[in-house]
């Protein structure tokens, strides 16, 4: 359907650590690009147009491009700022499919990142709940409540894990188990932030619990990084590389904003771990695919998931098993580097999150898997379709794309 | 259009946010710094097309190569822009009057072929005309490690 | 582009210092006023581009809460932190891609709830120059202008005549927040100082205010009634504003450039017959004439001082008003895009220029105009 078919021909990642103090955020965004630029064999030359973007509220830098993009080849040639929350990397590669895809641009660079250190990501959080609570500040609510209780991502999570907890039968040796299994996959990940060779379940289950049911464990940290990949048009691809990465597909869902600002965060309105805008998506997303069978056709997949219920909850939103058969899955070992349909082999945002970037890195390792330069960390089974998610905003926003092997019928 | 906005008057909350951003300036200018802490004045230069970069940059953004050559640039330059600044700008976006005007100028040092934008010294100026920069090595804050620029004469 | 996409229906809110409601309500206006014009419902959207900062929104994922008022419920929605005439660029793209049929984009920010020019500083080195404070976007528009009357020999007076221009033209504009009938260049020139040569009446007012527009796949437009059609578009990012010539606006000269290849243009003076451009700053027109190529290099004053530009001229620029009528940050270069395209239909009231059939629109974003987009919009 799409004018031009769409592939992916490089993809770069700078090193994904908690503090870059010898560059700043241009010059470490730069490393991912210099990565991408040397991974295809391409030169700024030769890119029709850039698609960036990360949190911006977080280092305090609005439209970042503007001082930096010239520090990633862009001298010149169209930039577009998309930014969506948690989404971001997710739309901004997103923004490279169409790109291509309209036949406007053939090559396209998409750049997302995150320099935490910078910033206060914190703050960052609590502005999404801060407008909801100005209202509550008003009719007298202490303040110390509704920061203790409004926003940050933690608070959300909470409620989505015990939720999701209860309708699927997950239990808390589930989350120590996702844990584990994430942490040893990004030990074989040079890009990866928090490498634990050998973490087991057990070891995790004695981390402090910052909340039921999170422990320490259970969360991803906090990453300066940045991700870089490198879309053009099918014939283009083939002749730069012998083994592209297609993009099928690409769907987002917005769904009704959940009110973070009140304590029992994401509860109020909507049941946060429901996520049927992700259903809808990944709906719609194999629907322009052509994938009838997710299950019996989705090789690999990368959801999205900073906390470690969400690899179970969104492997069921991805429409990859019924409700609440994700925690046997994950039992049966089938979710491993080895197994049937490898989830997270990146080691997911569970050990790296560089939050503007986490989106497109799912991406990134769906389309590095399909070529086959993910080294040690390359699962077992041939991948012939693989799904990529971002999640973010106020629970509500959903991304989804599908890579492949072989081009769009 | 449709109906107007209701004019009921919208209750409003102002929140004070205080964050606090440390940023990363990176090596390059960090060197930078450094120099005029010794009262020099350090600019990148590209390998490639040889355009020197001052306040330095790591990357040349028409060459995209490492500019990791560095030069030590004289304190002379010329103005480039100018304007006289009527207001300032207050902590809360309001532009406010200025008691005394100053003058604000774009300054390419001698060998340079970027800007650095700083207060000039004076009540006159005017595009082309010829100044030095006013260094304080001694500055607690490297952000003012150049004071200033003087009109050369 | 020869009928592959076009804008079949538009809306903006009233302009206004403070419009008194919150953004979520200026975004429902405008999006349901767009749909009615469009003679659509929320149900007939694919997909919804909106355009919004952070920074002016006060709140991280200023794009999260506009889900319901713009339409975007359960639906395909993304944002663009850049002015809407961007967006408007990735809902093309996203037609084109064959993916989606209709599309919605929508603009909004409202100066009244934000610390004035205080985003624009964060857009600034954070390594230099913004902690320095000297830099902002009205002195960093002063030091260009300071370049370009340097170089082109414009004087005070021509920036100040076309500011009064605008704003002369800005009394046929009803949506207009600020409007001068009869002014001329000394009334500007009496207004108050705040970098040379810019003075309050040569800077752009921020203000409240929403913009939407539909977008149509050609299929789509097809059933729809008097289509405007996008016949190019061109984009270019600039250098950083110390590290660029400022007397020249390059990056919109690239983006002209591209833009015209699309639409067929060889000659723009004589082959457009309007523009709206997005001048946040008087002196940002007559460097646009130069860059979109009304007129040669450093020749914009001698071209103002013509009457080309004039409501009455051969080549009338912002019979809306321009930006000087009106400038909602993100919200005024797809301000300018809809006025154009209300002149191609010949619906633009008190302010319709004569004949026009081929109109151009321009957006930008950034301190001295860093980023530019260029359409060239047709009626049938």
């Amino acid at each position: 359907m799409a004018r031009n078919e769409v592939a992916v021909v490089g993809v770069g990642l700078s090193k994904h650590v908690s503090k870059r103090r010898d560059v700043n955020m241009a010059e470490l965004v730069w490393e991912a690009v210099s990565a991408c630029y040397e991974d295809a064999g391409l030169k700024p030359r030769d890119i029709d147009a850039f698609a960036t973007g990360n949190m911006p509220a977080f280092e305090g830098v609005n439209v970042p491009e503007e001082w930096g993009a010239g520090h990633w080849g862009a001298y010149g040639k169209p930039v577009l700022r998309i930014t969506t929350g948690g989404t971001t990397g997710g739309s901004v590669a997103h923004g490279g499919y169409y790109l291509v895809g309209s036949g406007l641009y053939d090559t396209v660079m998409t750049i997302a990142f995150e320099k935490q250190s910078d910033g206060n990501s914190t703050m960052g959080l609590n502005t999404v709940a801060l407008a909801d609570a100005a209202a509550q500040l008003q009719l007298g609510v202490d303040p110390a409540f509704i920061a203790a209780f409004g926003g940050g991502a933690v608070g959300v999570a909470v409620y989505q894990a015990s939720s999701y907890m209860k309708s699927s039968g997950c239990t808390t040796h589930h989350l120590d188990k996702v844990a584990a299994l994430c942490r040893n996959n990004a030990a074989l990940n040079p890009c990866s932030h928090l490498k634990q060779p050998g973490l087991t379940p057990e070891e995790v289950a004695k981390t402090t619990l910052l909340q039921y049911p999170i422990r320490f464990g259970h969360v991803c940290p906090a990453t300066d990084g940045a991700c870089a990949m490198l879309f053009t048009t099918g014939e283009k691809a083939r002749k730069l590389t012998s083994k592209p990465a297609y993009v099928l597909s690409v769907a987002s869902c917005s769904d009704e904003a959940a009110l973070v600002g009140i304590a029992g965060s994401g509860t109020t309105n909507v049941d946060p771990c429901e996520q049927e805008s992700c259903k809808l998506a990944a709906a719609r997303a194999y629907e322009l695919a052509g994938i009838s069978d997710p299950r019996g056709e989705i090789d690999l997949a990368e959801p999205y998931s900073p906390f470690a219920h969400q690899m179970l909850m969104f492997y069921e939103r991805l429409l990859l098993c019924d409700e609440g058969e994700a925690p046997s899955i994950l039992d049966s070992g089938s979710m491993n580097l080895d197994g049937e349909l490898p989830v997270c082999p990146s080691g997911g945002v569970i050990s790296t999150n560089a939050i503007g970037a986490s989106a497109m890195e799912r991406i990134a390792e769906c389309a590095m898997q399909i070529m086959g330069k993910c080294g040690e960390r390359q699962v077992k089974k041939e991948v012939h379709k693989a799904v990529a998610h971002g999640w973010g905003g106020a629970v509500n926003l959903n991304v989804v794309a599908v890579l492949s092997d072989t081009p769009r019928r | 259009m449709g109906a107007k906005a209701a004019k009921d008057p919208v209750p409003r909350v102002s929140i004070p946010l205080n964050p606090v951003f440390g940023w990363t300036v990176g090596n390059w200018m960090e060197n930078f710094f450094d120099g005029m802490k010794e009262g020099k004045i350090l600019g990148s230069r590209c390998p490639d097309c040889g355009r020197v970069f001052l306040p330095p940059r790591m990357i040349c953004e028409r060459c995209f190569a490492k500019a990791d050559e560095w030069v030590e640039l004289p304190a002379t330059g010329t103005v480039q822009a100018c304007t006289e600044a009527a207001v300032k700008v207050a902590e809360n976006g309001d532009m406010v009057d200025l008691e005394n005007p100053e003058i604000i100028a774009m300054v390419k040092h001698d060998g340079a072929d970027t800007c650095i934008t700083a207060r000039l010294e004076g009540a006159d100026a005017s595009i082309g005309m010829r100044v030095e920069a006013v260094l304080n090595p001694g500055a607690e804050n490297v952000l003012d490690l150049l004071a200033a620029y003087r009109p050369m004469g | 582009m020869e009928k592959e996409a076009a804008i079949i229906g538009y809306a903006q809110t009233p302009y206004e210092a403070d419009s008194n409601c919150s953004r979520e309500l200026l975004v429902l206006q405008a999006t349901r006023a767009a749909l009615e014009a469009a003679g659509l419902k929320r149900e007939d959207l694919d997909t919804i581009v909106t355009a919004n900062n952070d920074y002016l929104d006060g709140r991280t994922i200023s794009n999260m809460r506009l889900v319901e008022p713009a339409g975007s419920w359960r639906k395909n929605e993304s944002k663009v932190e850049m002015d809407g005439a961007f967006a408007l660029l990735y809902a093309l793209t996203r037609i084109l891609s064959g993916d989606h049929d209709i599309a919605l984009v929508v603009a909004e920010s409202q100066a009244s709830v934000y610390g004035g020019i205080l985003p624009g500083i964060m857009m600034l080195d954070p390594t230099f120059d913004r902690q320095r404070w000297l830099l902002n976007e009205v002195s960093g528009a002063a030091l260009q202008a300071s370049a370009y009357m340097d170089a082109s020999g414009v004087s005070e007076e021509q920036i100040a005549g076309v500011a009064a221009k605008n704003l002369d033209n800005a009394a046929g504009n009803p949506l207009a927040l600020r409007s001068l009938p009869g002014a001329d260049a000394a009334k500007v020139m009496a207004s108050r100082p705040l970098y040379s040569p810019i003075r309050d009446l040569m800077m752009a007012p921020l203000c409240d205010g929403a913009c939407a527009l539909v977008l149509a796949s050609g299929k789509a437009a097809a059933k729809a009634e008097k289509p405007v059609w996008i016949k190019g578009v061109g984009f270019a990012h600039d250098s950083y504003l110390t590290e660029r010539p400022l007397e020249s606006m390059n990056s919109l000269k690239l983006a002209a450039g591209s833009c015209y290849a699309q639409a067929g243009i060889e000659d723009a003076a004589s082959q457009i017959d309007l523009a709206e451009v997005h001048e946040r700053f008087a002196h940002e027109e007559l460097m646009s004439y130069e860059a979109l190529g009304f007129c040669g290099p450093l020749q914009g004053g001698a071209f103002f001082d013509s009457g080309a530009t004039r409501m009455d001229g051969k080549l009338p620029v912002n019979a809306s008003g321009g930006a000087m009528g009106a400038n909602v940050d993100c919200g005024a270069g797809l301000a300018r895009v809809i006025e154009a395209a209300m002149q191609v239909r010949g619906d633009a009231g008190k302010h319709q220029a004569k004949g026009v059939k081929t109109a151009l629109a321009h957006g930008q974003t950034g301190i001295c105009a860093q980023e530019n987009i260029v359409y060239v919009l047709g009626g049938e």
